[in-house]
């Protein structure tokens, strides 16, 4: 087979361009040069700020990179596309067909249509879901997409079908965002089909699959394949896009087969699950056990028609490659016509005849595994001898592994580079979901631009369809469902948000405190030698950093002697450069942040993705001969930035999050953190050896109290200076108004944990009350003790209680909300021979 | 022969289970050569919710599921059977080897579904050294059932019956090298061998009867569920089973459950529970003969 010369996107044969490209080059031509390499730059700028990464591992096996889309689409006439969308539609009908009876009577087989090697031999077949009786409910296949190239005589032809689980659409969506805020010029040049009305279909699609009497308002969810997956952030695109609950195997329990997902208000019923995992590890009890991602009887609760599963678990076999060369012989048969869409030229080994063509000239050709079509594929023509040789011996020792498809030159499109365009070869993939009657394609696509010589990310295109100027105006339905009740807390939250979203407002809490700490440190560290009194102050700030973890317990026993200035500064240096306890703090919360993702508004989403970022850059080490001089300054740096990437972030959550749900427990988070640290430090501020004697020496204990709290101004102005055990301590440990009290945190857990239990008498509500009342207590008994000083100094050991009530009460929150269930784990069954089977 | 079968297992939880789902394939198939007279499952405490349906081969398989906590499961399977396998061809007769390899790689309407006995399953790949230790019963030419006659007998022969000397994550290859193990050890060693030559081979749990009539030996795997080697011979005389544990050709003193690639796809009792932390496990079978009847 001869490679012909590529066809050019958008310059025809005789030099001209193609008519359908001629509005975009005349805004082009309007842009002037070199404009559009900067906004090569502004586009792959916007996709690293909004954190889009990559869904196609690069090809050297480097790790997982940005996005980039080339600020140039790729234009396909509407005629063009139409004929595209027919034939895919034709041909996931026909794959449909197939899985149909592969998963049901298996026909096809049985009367030698299809080998048994491409699907008994297929990893991807699932027999436990197999209907031998041949009764199912609704289609496998929902969504399909297909990788087309176009061949030198103009025609497109699929060299992959994708019906697993395709990935692309959130990229397809991000690409167009991506050009129409930094190629707005192109935009403006011509009408475009839009791509949301794809997405209201396919929603629409969705919620029409639910079991049960239509009207309801179905449960849909999307099961991810987990915050560590590079799709991650497709997935939680889509979830917006489809208004589907975006959940982890973990959420979802099965009880009296029916599907249901763990939330704070109970158990919700899912009715569709739209699956993004791995149909091969989705039910421990049947399939593969692994416990970290199935949900053990979602198959049998599938099989009882209680939750649909799209697409179904095991239609990823139906993406063998081997397979391509049975579909134009399996259209006539099940379908009644001919391939409307023509695929790659396809063998499969195991036949004789394909055995006989490919050894007549094997380097014509692609080899591929037959039914695994995530190996790349290789040109024998390619490889070295020995390779060569080897790929050959095993092709004739397993010939029935092995697909051999159909060499083909794709068609090149222009692409931005540094010195112009310059056309490059280019692959598309185009999507489509059965809507219920008929399969729907969106009008757009991805394109990969093909350049396995240059290094770096895979580059894609936006694919633009020009609309026709009698498109019918297609909305979400929008109607038909009951009306939903009215709800006004987040109930629903599924738990393991609600986990995160607790955590998320610890670690900022802790990272705020472990600032001030920090800051309240360097300060002192940088006067000259300290008078007995400064001493005092600073032991307890020492306890205070040790107890955080900021400070090794040796280091501050010396300090607290005057000694060893020069380690203190490096010691707390340490403490907040890489490797250090805050930027493991700021690691955390950036995971949390993370894993939130889908439920954080933009605006918050930037904050903390830019805040993190910018922080991460300033905790960078300070040259060890520097670390005297420009150690402290930088320490305080770090620490005033830190403090207001906290306020930022509050403020953000305060104006912009709905109470109630994720914000309630991102609130409960930092009041649980705050109230443990302030009972902590106080404890230490008036732990004082040797004060009983002269009580004035109580005084550093608490201006180190108020200034910890930040509370040194309030307390001035009620009261002036003079520094007392009552008001000081009343100031932090009991006024309700002090945002940075004691008291303040307790009551607004309280207050919290009351609204989550919709109950005044909640247990955890009482038991924060409680520890509010004992606040209370420990300010009043010193107020009205006679030597106010001497009670004072005997607070400690009931602030330490304090501090380990408030731990107590965390963990109590963490049972009651969060963990719900156990964990899962397979059971040894009776092997014969009597060996038992190790926990999977 | 007509036998009552009893298959018990109890599971003693060290703490509470909250919610389990089960998976048994106990109840025995009906068969060419096999009548269930009656069968029956039992749990305790009881399921909250029962299935019961055909899996992909044809085998019973029933699912349980318990929502309400429990320390202690048990399961006991019970049927009343009759048994009479017919006896195979006459070895000679039957087709040389590769015929059989052929017929089963050409798959269609006569060999399709023993075609898929031919390929890699999870536990039991297609090891070379398998392939090469089959070779020698397996000459060019030989009458496919004279082959896997001498093979079930060399096995028999050349490995050890050793309880507790591997487990079942104990590798096809590794009992190979080693040369002991169990029943299941030796039907996935003897299933490996046969699909490196091409042959189609399936894996078949049952039981064999605890006690044999006086004066003759004892079976191995008694006691427990046993396994055994489902041969195909070809379109004509279709399958026979083997059980190169014993060297005995199937007839009698076997009882099938069903069958599949490898163990995994028939295990007796699976599950996952929620909670529960360690747990015991207790098994226990019977295969007691009830009456003779004349074998077909």
């Amino acid at each position: 087979m001869p490679d012909g010369a590529p066809l050019d996107e958008m310059v025809d044969g005789a030099g001209g361009f193609r008519p359908h490209w001629r509005p975009l080059l005349g805004a082009l031509a309007d842009l002037g040069r070199g404009v559009l390499a900067e906004r090569a730059l502004l586009i792959d700028r916007f996709f690293a700020d909004e954190g889009v990464t990559s869904l196609l591992a690069p090809q050297d096996g480097t790790p997982a990179t940005s996005w980039r889309c080339d600020p140039m689409p790729l234009i396909l006439p509407a005629a063009e596309f139409a004929t595209l969308e027919a034939g895919l539609a034709q041909r996931a009908t026909l794959l449909e067909a197939v899985l149909q009876d592969v998963y049901g009577p298996q026909r096809l087989l049985a009367e030698g249509a299809l080998p048994p090697a491409l699907i008994h031999a297929n990893p991807a077949f699932l027999r436990p879901c197999r209907a031998p009786e041949g009764r199912r409910d609704g289609p496998l296949l929902h969504l399909y997409a297909a990788d087309l190239v176009r061949a030198p005589d103009g025609d497109w032809r699929v060299v992959a079908d994708r019906t697993a689980s395709p990935t692309g659409l959130a990229h397809v969506l991000e690409n167009r965002r991506a050009l129409s805020r930094h190629m707005p010029e192109f935009l403006r040049s011509r009408e475009l089909r839009q791509l949301g009305p794809f997405f209201d279909i396919w929603q629409d699609a969705l919620q029409d699959l639910a079991p049960g009497a239509p009207g309801g308002n179905p449960g849909v969810a999307l099961l991810t394949t987990g915050h560590a997956s590079p799709l991650w952030f497709e997935q939680v695109i889509l979830s917006r896009e489809l208004s589907c609950a975006l959940v982890e195997g973990g959420d979802l329990t099965v009880r009296d087969g029916v599907l249901y997902l763990k939330t704070l208000r109970g158990l919700q019923r899912v009715d569709v699950l739209l699956r993004r995992q791995d149909g091969r590890t989705i039910d421990p009890l049947e399939l593969e056990s692994s416990m970290a991602h199935g949900i053990a009887g979602l198959l049998d609760a599938a099989r009882g028609g209680a939750v649909k599963i799209v697409n179904d678990p095991g239609t990823g076999c139906a993406e063998a490659p081997g397979l391509a060369a049975f579909l134009p012989r399996l259209a006539p048969r099940l379908l009644g016509e001919a391939l409307r869409l023509k695929g790659a030229r396809t063998l499969w080994l195991g036949e004789a005849e394909a055995r006989a063509e490919a050894e007549a000239d094997l380097d014509a050709w692609l080899v591929r595994r037959a039914v695994d079509g995530t190996i790349h594929s290789l040109r024998p023509s390619s490889l070295e001898p020995e390779s060569r040789a080897a790929l050959l011996a095993r092709i004739a020792a397993a010939p029935q592994d092995f697909a051999l498809s159909e060499v083909l030159t794709p068609s090149v499109a222009p692409c931005v580079g540094a010195e112009g365009l310059v056309p490059r070869p280019v692959m598309l993939r185009l999507f489509l979901v059965f809507d219920g009657r008929g399969w729907r394609a969106l009008p757009g696509g991805l394109v990969r631009v093909l350049d396995e010589a240059r290094p770096g990310p895979t580059v894609t295109k936006d694919v633009w369809i020009p609309a026709e100027e009698d498109a019918a105006i297609q909305g979400p339905r929008g109607s038909g469902f009951a009306p939903l009740p009215i709800r006004r807390t987040s109930g629903e939250l599924p738990s393991r948000v609600a986990d995160n979203f607790f955590w998320l407002g610890r670690y900022l809490e802790r990272l705020e405190s472990a600032a001030r700490l920090l800051r309240a440190g360097a300060s002192r560290l940088s006067r000259a030698s300290p008078t007995p009194r400064e001493l005092a102050e600073l032991r307890s700030l020492f306890a205070c950093l040790v107890r955080a973890e900021l400070l090794d317990a040796e280091t501050a026993k010396a300090g607290a002697h005057g000694l060893g200035a020069r380690a203190l500064t490096r010691a707390l240096l340490r403490a907040m450069c890489e490797g250090g306890p805050v930027a493991a703090q700021l690691g955390r919360v950036s995971h949390l942040a993370e894993l939130l993702r889908d439920r954080l508004t933009g605006e918050m989403q930037l904050a903390l993705h830019q805040g993190l970022r910018q922080l991460a850059a300033q905790i960078r080490p300070v040259p060890q001969a520097r670390e005297e001089t420009l150690g402290l300054e930088r320490l305080e740096e770090a620490s005033n930035a830190i403090l207001s990437f906290a306020a930022t972030v509050a403020g953000l959550a305060a104006e912009n999050m709905v109470r109630g749900g994720g914000r309630l427990f991102l609130d409960l988070g930092r009041r649980v953190e705050r109230a443990q640290a302030i009972a902590a430090e106080i404890a230490r501020a008036l732990d004082q050896p040797g004060a009983a004697a002269q009580p004035a020496r109580l005084e550093p204990g608490l201006r180190l109290a108020l200034e910890l709290r930040d509370s040194v101004i309030t307390y001035r102005s009620r009261y002036l200076t003079a520094l007392q055990a009552g008001p000081v301590l009343d100031l932090v440990l009991a006024d309700e108004g002090n945002p940075r009290g004691l008291a303040f945190q307790l009551a607004a857990a309280r207050d919290m944990l009351v609204e989550l239990d919709g109950d005044a008498e909640s247990p955890l509500g009482l038991a924060a009350g409680q520890l509010l009342k004992d606040a209370r207590a420990m300010v009043r008994d010193v107020a009205t003790a006679a030597a106010q000083a001497e009670v004072a100094l005997g607070l400690p050991p009931r602030l330490r209680a304090m501090e380990g009530a408030v731990a107590a009460l965390s963990n109590r929150i963490a049972r009651r909300y969060f963990t719900l269930l156990p964990a899962a784990h397979s059971l040894g069954p009776a092997a014969p021979g009597g060996r038992l089977r190790g926990a999977a | 022969m007509i036998y009552s079968v009893r298959h018990s297992t109890r599971y003693d939880y060290g703490s509470t289970v909250d919610l389990a789902a089960h998976l048994l394939h106990l109840r025995p198939r009906d068969l060419p050569g096999q009548r269930v007279l009656s069968a029956g499952i039992t749990a305790v405490p009881a399921a909250s919710r029962r299935r019961d349906a055909l899996d992909h081969f044809g085998n019973h398989v029933t699912w349980l599921f318990l929502d309400q906590p429990h320390a202690t499961f048990e399961v006991v399977g019970e049927a009343v059977v009759e048994v009479g396998f017919p006896a195979p061809p006459p070895a000679a007769a039957t087709l040389p080897w590769e015929r059989v390899a052929a017929c089963a790689r050409a798959g269609g309407p006569a060999a399709w579904q023993a075609a898929e006995f031919t390929f890699d399953s999870p536990m039991v790949p297609i090891e070379a050294a398998a392939g090469a230790y089959a070779a020698e019963s397996f000459p060019r030419g030989r009458p496919v059932l004279e082959g896997l006659l001498e093979l079930n007998t060399r096995i028999r022969r050349e490995f050890a019956y050793r309880p507790g000397a591997t487990s079942l994550a104990t590798p096809v290859a590794e009992v190979l090298k080693r040369r002991q193990g169990v029943c299941q050890d030796f039907s996935h060693v003897m299933i490996s061998a046969l699909r490196a030559l091409g042959l189609p081979a399936r894996y078949v749990s049952g039981y064999i009867r605890t006690l044999t009539p006086p004066g003759q030996p004892r079976r191995r795997g008694a006691d427990q569920s046993h396994a055994w080697v489902g041969c195909w011979l070809g379109p004509e005389h279709g399958w026979v089973d083997l059980d190169p544990t014993n060297n005995a050709v199937v007839r009698d003193e076997h009882l099938v459950v069903g069958w599949g690639r490898d163990y995994a796809d028939v295990s007796p009792v699976s599950g996952v529970v929620l909670g529960g932390g360690a747990h015991g496990l207790t098994i226990g079978v019977d295969l007691e003969p009830l009456a003779v009847e004349a074998a077909g």
